[in-house]
């Protein structure tokens, strides 16, 4: 038997010392006695405070973690509330916004972002480029366009601040602003502006465009001469004309304002289709218009051009169910563009208008440079008629009216004279009209009236005074109280004073003047029809109105013996006058022979050099006394 | 220049000649001690004798909860001043500072080494009135003498005496003494950002119209009752939102139950902003390396080698890492190198140059380095 022997125990291992923590390390260090050993409660009592330190530690870590992260909770809350909020805030804003990151891909858009452009939704990620390719309302058109409007939308932009416009294919107007962000990314603003645009576009047309007729207007008249001088070649012209409706106010008064525009209206569009396009028609206000004709060639295109308005106008108009006949004047300019003014030129049609009426109805006139002469004088007058009713410069004459049988004075016409400090006595056709136009002509009859009811209140009862009036003076309905006043301030009897209106004056606002007339004549005023014969020579007239007077015009009056024609009318018109109960005066006489004749046919009063010249006032009663002389020696 | 400490502990030690210049940190108790004051006096009777109240001494690479630490220095070119100013409360702070910058202002003052009370102080206006009379020219360092987690009484030894309520502050003047230094913390902030909305001085009352003490008393839990010590462990991190880059560490030195309010060692601006602070053990170990080697590279340029290091670090980091402080300590000595004395204390509040702008301010919860030298 073999007995093994005992393994031999393992040789020792060389018992390095242990790699200590650095801690454990310097707990040894500190717990070791002097003779070199370790106090081990000394050890234990560190090691153990090292770990209870380290579970204090901990539980400080975790206690911060937790309370940090309940606090980042609340915050995250309060976070995504707040996100709602501007998520509500931004979906209702006005203006579409879509904000890009540094990287240039899109971070957000609002709800209004995404209605601008159409789109259902846009992922966060996208280029701007690819948020837009789905964009049904740039695809409208072509792929180029839907291209074009992308680049420049991004390029545009990119100038930060910079807001640029677009007009897109299906019509709306968009602008769009880049603002720039301190993350490096980018906020694009988008805006709807169709309305804002349109509603410009409006105002901007009513500026330039007359309202009713939807004819360019003064302004865009000026600005289309503007334009026509700055591209003006040497040699071109134009021609400018001024036109005006004839009897348009009476549409007006007797039709009212409604049918006056709509006649407006309708002239406006045959004035439309007369001209070429590139001419331009313009409604200067009331019922002037004019026609700017550019690139003229001739005179005689022009004339050609203006005779074809007149007679478009002239052709009737229906609406509302009235007839409507109306006509036109034109005053015409022509000019080299290079040399326009256009204030000049719009003044110089204007005056040749000025012409073409005072030539008659219908006409057409083209500017010659005299007429600037007489409107110049014209202005000058205007100036000093205003001086001369302050500096009260108006006197009355008076022309005797005698009867036809005894001689005997039986009344004086009053007839308005200007005593102009320079040019002397100046005759009543020279100022009249021009007062009539210029509206003095209430304030210059109402003077004459007073004037002359004064002056005759010293003249013997049997002789009348009487006075001229102007068809204007209806205009204000107030004549009848301006006729009462003269009389009561001048204590004439009614009865004396004869109140002298033509024609003319009956045919605007017939019923407005018949009244008028009507309530004259019941202070007893007489009422006398003048210039009988020369101008309607109604006799609905003579029926309308019960006359006191017809007094025959000095035209038939200084023919008498010369012209057979002038005797019958005189006849016919003394003869009416007799059976009518009407007296009848005939003026303008002049002669012997022709106060023969007027004895014949029974008229049965004159006026008329033969007589006397107008006289001022203070040989009025010399001549009255006279007449009366030579009555008594003839009985 | 020599420079030495050691541990009163230890009475073999000596000093290798008659220092200049003793500073002594120990703990408040022996500072009061009338017997050791006399003893320091007799035995270094050519000196200047100055030096505050800690719960932890720096001594060397190791800390000392209950040992007195002296650190003696000779100088050859380098002439000292004292200046010991009163300062009951802390509404005098600034006024206080003024007037120690008055009684140690001079052409050649180089550098100021100042110790404060620790509890009745605003250290940032105690700097202020310092440096509105120095100027930004001399170097300013210290700290705010310390009472571990009691934040019960503190003292100041100058002039033979201990004082609960004065400030001291040494002047060195000449062309041939250097000062380098360094300051670092190594807290993290952590949390949500915070605005300081109720506060006046240094006492806050509400961060985000919250009252700041239930924050406080949240964030510790049962570590509540400790307050104010355990405030230590969370500093504010502050700055003002107009200058987002410059940002201070905050640390708490006492609070009022009753009315609410905590008390901060230095302003609490209305309308900064605030953040919760903690130290991770490595982080902070860094700060105090950062801080250390910040100082030592000023020192390239002096020619010659730095004699004395004081280092001045926070009691907030003392209790929150416990018995791995040391580490820190030994981050610094080993930087260091065996030739440079090294003593300090862990204090209410540290004194020196900002590290960016050079401008001297109070920093809390950090470790600060004043490093002396001086050329030839």
């Amino acid at each position: 038997m073999c007995v093994k022997p005992p393994p031999s125990p393992p040789p020792p291992i060389a018992s390095a010392p242990p790699v200590l923590h650095r801690i454990a390390a310097r707990q040894a260090e500190r717990a070791r006695r002097p003779d070199g050993g370790i106090d081990t409660d000394r050890l234990l009592a560190l090691v153990s405070a090292t770990y209870a330190e380290t579970d204090v530690d901990r539980r400080r870590s975790d206690r911060a973690n937790r309370l940090m992260a309940q606090e980042l909770e609340v915050a995250l809350a309060e976070s995504a509330l707040q996100n709602l909020r501007f998520k509500a805030a931004l979906d209702n804003m006005n203006q579409g916004l879509a904000l890009f990151d540094a990287s240039r891909r899109l971070v957000l858009t609002n709800q209004r972002f995404l209605d601008i452009y159409g789109l259902d939704h846009a992922v966060p990620g996208l280029t701007l480029d690819q948020l837009l390719s789905n964009s049904p309302c740039l695809s409208v058109s072509t792929a180029d366009e839907h291209r074009r409007l992308v680049e420049e939308y991004d390029g545009a932009a990119s100038a930060y601040g910079a807001r640029i416009e677009q007009r897109w294919p299906d019509g709306r107007t968009i602008t769009i602003e880049r603002t720039r962000l301190v993350d490096g990314g980018f906020l694009d603003t988008v805006a709807d502006v169709t309305e804002a645009r349109n509603a410009s576009a409006r105002l901007a047309h009513l500026a330039r465009h007359d309202a009713l007729t939807d004819l360019p207007n003064r302004t865009m008249l000026r600005e289309r001469l503007d334009e026509m001088m700055r591209n003006a070649r040497s040699g071109d012209r134009c021609a400018m004309l001024c036109l005006d409706l004839d009897r348009f106010k009476l549409v007006n008064d007797t039709l009212g304002h409604p049918v006056g525009d709509a006649l407006l209206v309708a002239v406006a569009s045959r004035l439309v289709t007369l001209v070429r396009h590139h001419d331009v028609v313009t409604r200067l206000g009331g019922d002037e218009f004019s026609v700017l004709v550019q690139h003229v060639t001739s005179d005689h295109a022009i004339e050609h051009l203006c005779r074809r308005i007149i007679e478009a106008l002239t052709q009737p108009f229906e609406i509302g169910g009235h007839h409507i006949q109306i006509g036109a004047s034109i005053g015409v300019t022509m000019v080299e563009v290079d040399a326009l003014d256009p204030n000049v030129m719009l003044r110089d049609a204007d005056l040749a208008l000025y012409s073409a009426k005072a030539g008659g109805r219908g006409n057409y006139c083209f500017y010659t440079p005299d007429m600037h002469v007489f409107a110049t004088r014209r202005r000058e007058l205007e100036i000093e008629l205003r001086r001369a009713l302050k500096s009260e410069e108006f006197e009355v004459h008076y022309q005797p009216q005698v009867a036809i049988g005894t001689h005997a004075v039986v009344g004086f016409e009053a007839l308005a004279r200007w005593y102009h400090p320079e040019r002397g006595i100046i005759p009543p056709n020279e100022f009249i009209s021009v007062c009539e136009e210029i509206g003095l002509i209430g304030a210059v009859g109402e003077f004459v009236l007073t004037r002359a009811c004064r002056d005759a209140a010293c003249w013997p009862d049997s002789v009348k005074i009487a006075v001229n009036l102007s068809a204007l003076q209806f205009k204000s309905g107030t004549l009848p109280a301006v006729v009462a006043h003269a009389l009561r301030v001048s204590g004439l009897d009614p009865r004396r004073l004869e109140l002298e209106i033509t024609e003319s004056a009956m045919l605007d606002d017939t019923a407005s003047v018949l009244k008028q007339l009507r309530d004259i004549k019941q202070l007893g005023v007489l009422i006398s029809l003048d210039d009988f014969g020369t101008g309607y020579s109604s006799l609905s007239h003579i029926r309308n109105f019960p006359f006191d007077r017809v007094k025959i015009d000095q035209s038939f009056v200084r023919d008498l013996g010369t012209n057979s024609d002038s005797l019958a009318i005189v006849r016919a018109v003394t003869g009416l006058c007799g059976s009518l109960g009407i007296l009848s005066t005939a003026e303008g006489v002049e002669t012997l022979d022709q106060l023969n004749i007027l004895v014949a046919e029974k008229c049965d009063s004159a006026q008329g050099y033969y007589f006397s010249r107008p006289v001022p006032f203070v040989e009025t009663l010399p001549f009255v006394s006279r007449m009366h002389a030579l009555h008594s020696q003839a009985a | 220049m020599w420079s030495k400490q050691i541990n009163a502990n230890r009475e073999s030690a000596m000093f290798p000649a008659a220092p200049d210049l003793v500073i002594v940190f120990g703990p408040t108790d022996r500072l009061a001690d009338r017997t050791l004051i006399d003893r320091l006096a007799h035995r270094y009777d050519t000196a200047m004798i100055v030096g505050c109240s800690s719960g932890t001494m720096v001594e060397g690479d190791r800390l000392d909860d209950d040992g007195v630490v002296i650190l003696g220095m000779g100088f050859d070119r380098t002439e000292l001043r004292l200046a010991v100013q009163p300062l009951p409360s802390s509404d005098l702070s600034f006024a206080a500072g003024a007037a120690l910058g008055k009684d140690l202002s001079a052409d050649d003052l180089s550098g100021i080494f100042v110790l404060s009370n620790g509890l009745n102080v605003n250290g940032s206006a105690l700097v202020a009135g310092l440096r509105t009379v120095i100027g930004d020219s001399v170097a300013l360092s210290g700290g705010l003498a310390g009472d571990g987690a009691r934040f019960a009484d503190t003292r100041i030894l100058a002039r033979g005496e201990h004082h609960a309520d004065v400030v001291a502050a040494i002047g060195f003047y000449g062309d041939h003494v250097r000062f380098a230094h360094g300051s670092a913390g190594g807290w993290q902030p952590f949390g949500p950002v915070r605005t300081i909305n109720d506060a006046a001085g240094s006492t806050l009352r509400g961060l985000d119209g919250e009252p700041a003490l239930a924050l406080y008393e949240r964030y510790l839990g049962e570590e509540a009752v400790d307050l104010p010590a355990s405030g230590l462990l969370y500093p504010l991190e502050i700055w003002d939102p107009a200058h987002p880059d410059v940002r201070v560490v905050r640390t708490l030195l006492a609070i009022d139950r009753d009315a609410g309010t905590l008390t901060f060692a230095g302003d609490m601006p209305q309308g900064w902003k605030a953040r919760l602070m903690r130290g991770m053990f490595d982080e902070l170990i860094n700060g105090a390396s950062t801080a250390v080697h910040h100082a030592l590279d000023q020192t390239i340029a002096w020619g010659t080698s730095p004699s004395a290091c004081l280092a001045i670090s926070c009691v907030g980091r003392r209790l929150l890492m416990g018995q791995r402080t040391e580490e820190e300590i030994a981050a610094v000595a080993a930087a260091l190198g065996p030739d440079i004395a090294l003593a300090g204390f862990y204090s209410y509040g540290e004194i020196a140059p900002q590290n960016q702008t050079a401008v001297p301010c109070l920093h809390n919860q950090t470790m600060t380095i004043t490093l002396i030298g001086e050329c030839a």
